[in-house]
């Protein structure tokens, strides 16, 4: 993994907005609408708006150390042993996140495309495609996300305006759902929509700047909060109370419509495209894990990794039994956790660094 | 060095044109059978179902066959089974080929199973099975299933898929059927505040029936007569909570689909009294409705008041009272008043219909009350279903006549 280039705010915001913008095409929408009902397009702005203050000081924390990742971050501020925990937290949910999540998409393509095929064959497959995206690098990953970026976009509008056409307005009412102590509740968990930010911070060191680096998570963060919602909002309009039952409203709205009586089954028109944009979400991720633990263990060679983890992650991801498994328990648990504890971190990196005088050291040498 | 690792490249990306296959998933035209109407009847055998399929030959009328095969267009086999996701498998013991409900396009249920609680897990079953497109329509047919699909014998669309997507598209643009979907059927049957309606069709035509108006007639009462096909479908079947509990003919049909603003109705011709006629003569016209209704809900009251504006635009299309419209404008306002009085009247008998024999709208007008409520909680407690039979409900159709057609020849033709 030798790298020379440095990845730009293009592609670095095209790869946010991919690995965060896909989980309204999967079952959050349907997860939100079970906890709130008609008001579920309101949590992912709720969200974004308790993650705004945690975001904020994480971002103020690294413009200190202009320039430097993760690791050297919490090195510095929370010490060897301190930090070493909460380097091997950070890996330890977010590889349970990537694979309840591989095994969630591989039972999206295995129930709604490739009935025939095995499970853990599709899955297998759909894996190898990551593991060949992580290791190719960032870089690719990067200028691969910024080609796919705008058909990603597009068939995603496409789908929603066709959505749009069989939708009714009036199902958003009572537009409070199940009343506003329950959409604070649950916008406490969604959170974990935007917890990927702090992951992403192990890939400062090869950015090209650290402002490009801001100002490419902040564009992504309002461009995702304003897509999940909206996805949200037009999946309550065309489903109304069967949201609710349905799995990946996503899957089954694009199986419902059809381009007039000419052209039926479109899925297969979007199914790629979307299929490209879970590759490159999971082929990031996967990249990112691998730095972690190539980081925690000392690792030096990080390429070979790729494959041992994507292994691992098949093994725990084929541990729950059916996608309900997954759905319900699994990836539930780990929604509930990662969100606010992946901010509680950045909250405490930023006292640490408060504590520490870091800011006025900065300040001072600015003023030099 | 360089040579071996373009081979090694060169295998690896022969390999993985092997998976374009599909593996376990390659699919042939040639080796499928798709159904295009499911039929589900009762069964002799208790707890059962008996399954009847249509199965389309995709070989018989693509341009590109040229017209020589012989063989014939469609299947039919009908027989007993505990579900018909699991009776695909046993239809393969007949069918040579693998059958599939890709493009399952109707799903036609017998009057007599969709009055049966038993029906409401057989069709949720359609869900479980991804291969059913919830686009599929659902209609309830008078006579079994199983017979309804073999007397059905289109003479112009010998493909079975065009003729049931021609029919049925005709059917609920004009609004005398429906737009039944299983989507709308699901969503209905979420919802559990409305009732839904399914299309109502039948091959059966009954002997006495009589002439009526353009629109009077449910499936089967329409007598024709001719080199044709008697298969018809009109009017609609009522579900409640998922089961069938009452049918509405082809009038009431339409009636609904015009307050109904989630379907889109777009050609109907209908016949209205001519108000200057001394022989009960009548006006043809074509009726569009160009904007959404306007509905206004007061909910707090114990009686709660609906009123329901109808946009509608009048194109009188012919004139046999040979009135001169152009010149007597006090003629054009009384037949649009006469016009509007005609609707009021319709409108107002289906909306009594709908409160006190079905107890329930058969078009998602809770979706209309919701907005008056803050939180689920509180639109659950005032329970619309208990609501509507008791509500005020007043409709007025706001009339627009757009043109009162030709009025030229007429006069030529009085003053000759």
């Amino acid at each position: 993994m030798k790298q020379h280039e440095k990845v730009g705010i293009r592609d670095y915001t095209s790869i946010v907005i991919l690995m965060m913008g896909t989980k309204a095409t999967e079952n959050t929408p349907s997860a939100f609408y079970n906890d709130v009902q008609s008001a579920a397009w309101m949590i992912p702005l709720i969200s974004a708006g308790f993650f705004l203050i945690p975001l904020f000081l994480l971002l103020k924390t690294f413009s200190v150390f202009q320039g430097k990742d993760l690791f050297v971050v919490v090195k510095k501020l929370l010490g060897k042993y301190i930090g070493f925990f909460v380097l091997l937290y950070l890996f330890i949910i977010s590889s349970l996140a990537v694979s309840f999540d591989t095994r969630m998409y591989s039972d999206i393509i295995h129930s709604f495309y490739f009935r025939r095929t095995p499970l853990v064959v599709v899955y297998i497959i759909f894996l190898l495609v990551c593991v060949y995206g992580a290791k190719k690098g960032i870089q690719h990953i990067g200028s691969v996300s910024y080609i796919m970026v705008w058909y990603i976009i597009f068939s995603f509008v496409l789908a929603m305006i066709l959505s749009i056409m069989d939708s009714n307005i009036r199902s958003i009412y009572p537009i409070l759902g199940s009343g506003i102590p329950d959409i604070i509740k649950s916008s406490i968990p969604g959170t974990t929509l935007f917890a990927d930010l702090v992951l992403l911070t192990v890939l400062l060191s090869s950015m090209s700047s650290f402002k490009d680096f801001a100002k490419g998570t902040w564009i992504a963060f309002i461009l995702t909060a304003i897509h999940i919602s909206a996805a949200a909002f037009i999946f309550i309009c065309l489903f109304d109370r069967s949201l609710g039952g349905l799995g990946y409203p996503f899957h089954t709205a694009i199986r419902y419509f059809s381009f007039g009586n000419f052209l039926t089954n479109v899925e297969t028109l979007f199914f790629p495209i979307w299929l490209m944009a879970a590759f490159i979400r999971f082929a990031a991720l996967l990249y990112i894990c691998t730095k972690l633990f190539a980081h925690i263990f000392h690792i030096k060679e990080a390429g070979y990794l790729i494959p041992a983890l994507a292994t691992i992650y098949l093994l725990t991801g084929m541990i729950p039994e059916t996608p309900l498994d997954v759905a319900l328990v699994f990836k539930a648990k780990i929604r509930l956790i990662a969100g606010p504890t992946f901010a509680a971190i950045s909250l405490l990196l930023w006292t640490v660094a408060l504590l520490k005088g870091e800011f006025n050291y900065a300040k001072h040498k600015k003023g030099m | 060095m360089q040579n071996i690792k373009r081979v090694c490249k060169l295998l690896i990306i022969i390999s993985i044109i092997c998976s374009l296959t599909g593996c376990w998933d390659r699919e042939e035209l040639e080796e499928n059978a798709y159904v295009i109407g499911l039929g589900i009847d009762h069964s002799k055998l208790k707890g059962k179902i008996k399954v009847t399929m249509l199965i389309a030959n995709p070989e018989v009328g693509s341009v590109q066959g040229g017209g020589g095969s012989t063989e014939k267009p469609r299947e039919i086999i009908s027989f007993d089974a505990n579900d018909f996701i699991a009776a695909k498998a046993t239809a393969n013991s007949v069918i040579s080929r693998d059958i599939s409900y890709e493009l399952l396009k109707v799903i036609i249920v017998s009057e007599e199973f969709a009055k049966d609680p038993n029906f409401l897990p057989i069709i949720t079953s359609t869900l479980k099975d991804k291969e059913i497109r919830l686009d599929s329509y659902l209609a309830v047919c008078k006579e079994k299933a199983s017979e309804y699909f073999l007397k059905n014998h289109p003479r112009m669309e010998t493909r079975p898929h065009k003729y049931f997507q021609f029919m049925i598209d005709n059917g609920i643009n004009n609004g005398l059927i429906p737009d039944s979907t299983l989507f709308r059927y699901f969503s209905a049957l979420d919802r559990g505040t409305d009732l839904f309606m399914a299309m109502y069709t039948t091959t059966e035509i009954e002997k006495s029936s009589n002439f009526k108006g353009e629109d009077h007639y449910a499936a089967g009462q329409l007598n024709v007569s001719g080199e044709l096909d008697k298969t018809q479908f009109s009017g609609s079947a009522v579900f409640k909570n998922g089961v069938m509990v009452d049918k509405l003919d082809g009038l009431d049909t339409r009636l609904i689909n015009i307050l109904d603003d989630t379907t889109d109705i777009q050609d109907v011709l209908v016949n209205v009294p001519d108000p200057f006629s001394e022989s009960d003569n009548q006006l043809a016209a074509r009726v569009t409705k160009t904007n959404n209704n306007k509905i206004t809900m007061n909910l707090n009251g114990v009686r709660p008041k609906i009123e329901i504006t109808i946009p509608l635009t009048l194109t009188i299309m012919s004139n046999p009272s040979m009135v001169n419209y152009a010149k007597d404008p006090e003629k054009k306002n009384f037949l649009k008043e006469f016009i509007v009085k005609d609707t009021t009247a319709l409108f107002e008998k289906i909306q009594e219909k709908t409160q006190t024999e079905l107890k329930g709208s058969p078009y998602p007008l809770s979706l209309y009350a919701r907005k008056h409520f803050k939180t689920n909680k509180e639109f659950e407690r005032f329970n619309w279903a208990k609501a509507y039979p008791k509500a005020d409900v007043t409709i007025k159709p706001d009339i627009v006549i757009e043109d009162f057609g030709i009025q030229k020849k007429v006069l030529n033709n009085k003053e000759d």
